[in-house]
């Protein structure tokens, strides 16, 4: 009986994960065949693949910086996301782990943090980032991301699931608190930190107002500003600007397929 | 901004900026002394195909005289241009910003009049204001004082497709020097008998609306600042008229940019009315060559001072506070921009770019035929047109009042009373104005 | 199920605690709450530009008569309470479904629905506004059906326009969401679902009681998230609708942008908008942490 039931629950499973999976993905495949269409025919709003794909590839790299574009996206994003993921997942344990209503205070406190919209704050911090000589600088363009209440709060509260009584049994064991943390705790937390990883990748990548502010040289352009450039002129040409979306959405895509094995279950016996 | 000697942020230079920029009226520029063989200017525009062209070949052109001098050319967009120019000025550093950027001949009075030390005050630099259209000029005159040389011609054109005026009887002669309610007319004549609009524009954006107010010489504002979007009689006359394209269908509404490009390149529209530079996006529709007409746009009916002319975008070059070469800024701009006809007949074939200096408008480059448009020297006649463009008054509020009165007009078509909304429009603008 | 004993801390490991936390919370400190201060203090200035003066709470009274604004504040409202249900519940869905041992090609079900939030926005807004417009898909389909007889404007008629925007945000963000609630799966011992099937428990039943129950912290998290998010809601404003038709799908982070960049700048005003925001989900966020923040 129980055979049965889980073939049907199967069924409707696979037939609800596709109908959503074909909405999710044809936006993008309309941008994958506008990428290979010219111009004029993307405006036209062809559904069919043409034959342009290399034109337009061709001719991205004739009026963008592609290389530097990438190469400064990769960088940006890769220092962040690992400064980021060891901060907020250090100040996650310890909310969690040595929770007291002190720090239960302090984070609320913390919480407001992101709710105020980005523009009421982006003049003092430019002052702030100014008066530091940090202008057109990784670290400007870094610092005001690496914490965030988002990724503190998402560890925190993975760490819920974390059982205490192996801290104890650690300590006893005399292994010191930063030793229980990186041993035991990150090891357990794989899933977390995938999460973790992509969307904090993501965000990085994805920055545009912050960046165009603090940078002012073009050796310090982004994908998305590449993004921006490309529809800025009196005629765009939406098949040269369809491949720069994808090569733009491509990396996190990737990021997310490597890690999201990390997502499959059975993971939680590494514990013991 | 590495490259630039001009501009390399260093502590002293943040100082100074920030002090100069809080002194009302400080001739800060002069301040700074050119460093010895300086001879590399920092751009900022967007546009690889038209600006960014226009300024390679304006380097090459000074170049001449010139020959260790150096442009270092940034791509960046308008909103981005925007936003820089508004953290930098609000926050007194000026050290990010370029010695000369592209700015939107609409934006002038908003940040001249908001921030007054960021652009140079180029009314004496010897630069031959008098050689560019008045109307163009006037975008970036504030208080009388010159802050902008006139690039890109923004002049109105009526686009028409003279295969489909065919089937329905009509030539693009019957389409010049009209009135609106005889465009209407036709209009509807053309989509009796073919099924097509003559004319689509994106809901909700009020262009159309301001090149009618401004071929008629009327602004949403009066000399003083005030908003005059009340009590407006070109304003009610344009928006009743516009009411009636949309209501008869001659005026087809889209939903946005890449739809209403797309309806001139799948030909699904019988022509449009825009500023010149749509005339490069009509033009990657080759398949439409020699197809297409250009002509001047309709006048008001019944408006005093009603002309077939009209602006919509465009901008100019402005030199900002952060340049520390202003004499160089002032003779490269003075001498190809502002003086070099050479160089207005280098740039035209190649990327469209028309500009709105006078004397290169007689040049032969100017008078050459376009095939496209089935020999006509539309670009003699687009210079032509420029110089009888209406002068209007921008004024500070500028973007308040053209998003007021593109709410309004929404409305409008709606249903709704148009003495009420334009009562609402003004309210919001004067709201914003007390802030 | 492990209970979470609270540990007893002594002095020297609740100094430990506070260091684990040290570096992130300084950092929000500099780098976040001081110029959360510099801005609440312009909040009770007026003027453009730099040009200031005070004037009390006048900008927070004069938000109120503000008729874009309160449009704005509206339409966050909409979304807020159809959008963020809608997609919390979905991604829960899609997420407890993806956590099936026996299900085969969960790699290309979970990429494929992670997609649409990695896709840039510049893209993302083409395709939809194409997808939507008079001569696009949609009609299309809706022609062809029989349904409609010509194309209908969604985007310029305000019911649809504000659906749209819905269905973009559902589109948009549903699989982001389902990344955490599948990562908060991973911390329950699928063993309890065997035993609950076992039991005789049917799929709805292990969903409502088990599963739910024990994703509580996170789904708690993405409540908070959403919510700020959707009040904070600007890209789909700017990009997608532009605000219109007539300021009816205009969000209040689109107007505080145009206050300040767009228009003639009013940064005091834009900040006195900006902390309304913050009250806003601040007192959300709070409810819901009473609410659904519980360590057993």
């Amino acid at each position: 009986m129980i055979d049965v039931n889980k073939k049907n629950n199967n069924a409707i499973s696979y037939i609800i994960l596709t109908i959503v999976s074909l909405l999710s993905v044809f936006p993008l495949y309309w941008m994958a065949v506008s990428a290979t269409n010219k111009s004029v025919d993307v405006t036209r709003g062809t559904l069919i693949p043409g034959l342009a794909f290399i034109d337009n590839v061709k001719q991205l790299f004739v009026v963008q910086a592609v290389g530097t574009a990438m190469a400064n996206s990769f960088k940006y994003a890769i220092i962040l996301t690992v400064l980021s993921l060891f901060i907020c997942s250090l100040a996650g344990y310890g909310f969690e782990i040595y929770h007291d209503k002190g720090k239960d205070l302090v984070m609320s406190i913390i919480l407001l943090s992101m709710m105020v919209p980005f523009v009421a704050i982006l003049i003092p911090l430019f002052q702030m980032i100014s008066a530091a000589h940090l202008l057109n600088t990784t670290a400007g363009f870094i610092l005001p991301s690496i914490s965030t209440p988002l990724l503190i709060l998402l560890f925190r509260q993975s760490a819920r699931s974390f059982p205490r009584d192996i801290i104890e049994a650690a300590r006893i064991d005399g292994l010191k608190d930063y030793e229980i943390f990186f041993r035991m705790f990150i090891p357990t937390q794989r899933s977390t930190y995938a999460a973790a990883l992509t969307i904090t990748f993501m965000a990085a990548w994805n920055s545009y107002l912050w960046p165009t502010v603090i940078m002012s040289d073009e050796k310090s352009l982004t994908m998305p500003m590449l993004i921006s450039n490309l529809i800025q002129g009196y005629v765009t040409d939406y098949g040269v600007l369809m491949v720069g979306v994808l090569l733009c959405t491509l990396p996190t895509v990737i990021i997310f397929f490597v890690l999201q094995k990390n997502f499959a279950e059975g993971i939680t016996g590494a514990i013991k | 901004m590495s490259l630039a000697a001009c501009s390399t942020p260093t502590t002293s230079d943040t100082t100074t900026k920030a002090a100069a920029a809080t002194t009302a009226g400080a001739d800060e520029t002069t301040a700074a002394t050119a460093a010895a063989g300086d001879n590399t200017l920092t751009v900022w525009c967007w546009d690889p195909a038209f600006n960014i062209y226009a300024m390679q070949e304006a380097e090459k052109v000074y170049q001449k005289t010139n020959p260790d001098f150096k442009l270092n050319i940034v791509e960046t967009p308008w909103a981005d241009i925007q936003t820089a120019m508004t953290v930098a000025a609000t926050s007194g550093d000026y050290s990010t910003l370029p010695d000369i950027l592209l700015c939107q001949d609409n934006a002038f009075q908003k940040n001249v009049i908001s921030f007054p030390d960021e652009y140079v005050d180029l009314t004496d630099s010897g630069i031959a204001f008098d050689q560019f259209g008045a109307a163009k000029v006037a975008y970036s005159v504030v208080d009388g004082k010159n802050y902008g040389v006139p690039f890109d011609n923004g002049a109105v054109i009526s686009c028409v497709r003279t295969d489909i005026l065919e089937q329905a009887g009509y030539t693009v002669d019957d389409l010049t020097d009209i009135t609106w309610s005889r465009y209407i007319e036709i209009g509807k004549d053309v989509l009796a008998k073919t099924g097509m609009p003559m004319l689509s524009m994106q809901a909700g954006e009020s262009d159309l609306i301001m090149m009618m107010m401004q071929s008629a010489g009327a602004s949403l504002f009066d000399a003083e600042g005030n908003p005059t979007i009340v009590d407006n009689a070109t304003l009610k006359a344009v928006l009743t008229t516009y009411a009636e394209l949309v209501t008869s269908g001659v005026l087809v509404q889209v939903n946005n940019w890449d739809e209403y490009i797309g309806t001139l390149t799948s030909g699904t529209v019988a022509g449009t009315i825009n500023g010149c530079w749509i005339l490069g996006s009509i033009q990657t529709a080759k398949d439409q060559s020699g197809k297409w007409a250009v002509t001047n746009m309709p006048k008001l009916d019944n408006v005093t001072g009603a002309t077939n002319y009209s602006n919509n975008g465009g901008s100019s070059w402005a030199i900002t506070a952060n340049c520390k070469n202003v004499t160089l800024a002032e003779d490269f701009l003075s001498k190809t921009f502002a003086g070099s006809v050479a160089f207005y007949e280098t740039i035209l074939p190649s990327s469209g770019a028309l500009a709105t200096y006078i004397p290169a408008g007689d040049s032969d480059v100017y008078s050459k035929p376009s095939e496209f448009f089935q020999g006509d020297t539309i670009f003699k006649k687009i210079t032509d047109y420029a110089a009888k463009v209406p002068k209007n008054n921008t004024g500070v509020y500028y973007y308040e009042a053209r998003d007021a009165v593109a709410t309004a007009l929404t409305n409008i078509i709606g249903g709704a009373d148009a003495d009420t909304e334009l009562k609402a429009a003004q309210d919001a603008v004067v709201f914003l104005m007390q802030g | 199920m492990s209970k979470s004993k609270r540990i007893k801390l002594n002095k020297k490991q609740s100094i430990n605690g506070w260091i684990f936390l040290a570096p992130a919370t300084l950092m929000i400190v500099m780098l976040s709450f001081v110029p959360m201060v510099r801005a609440l203090i312009l909040s009770f200035q007026k003027g453009t530009g730099a040009k200031l003066s005070w004037t009390g709470v006048n900008n927070y009274v004069r938000m109120f008569s503000d008729n874009v604004f309160m449009q704005s504040l509206l339409n966050n409202f909409i979304y807020l309470l159809i959008q963020v249900p809608i997609m919390l519940i979905l991604a829960l869905i899609l997420a407890a479904m993806l956590n099936n041992k026996s299900l085969k090609f969960k790699g290309l079900f979970r990429t494929a629905i992670f997609l649409p939030c990695a896709t840039s926005l510049v893209s993302y807004a083409i395709v939809f506004r194409t997808l939507f417009s008079n001569n696009g898909l949609v009609n299309y389909f809706l022609i062809k059906l029989g349904i409609l007889e010509t194309g209908y404007s969604f985007l310029t008629h305000t019911t649809s326009a504000r659906i749209i925007i819905i269905i973009a945000l559902i589109w948009r963000w549903t699989g982001y969401n389902m990344v955490f609630y599948l990562a908060g799966l991973q911390n329950i011992d699928y063993s309890i679902y065997e035993a609950a099937r076992i039991d005789g428990a049917s799929t709805v039943q292990i969903f409502r009681k088990i599963t739910v129950p024990l994703l509580k912290p996170i789904i708690l998290l993405t409540a908070i998230m959403s919510t700020n998010g959707t009040l904070q809601l600007f890209d789909e404003s700017v990009n997608l609708t532009f605000g219109g038709p007539a300021n009816t799908t205009i969000t209040m982070s689109h107007y505080i942008y145009n206050t300040s960049f767009k228009y003639v700048p009013k940064f005091g005003y834009a900040a006195a908008m900006s902390y309304l925001i913050l009250v806003l989900v601040a007192i959300l966020a709070f409810i819901q942490m009473r609410v659904g923040d519980r360590r057993e």
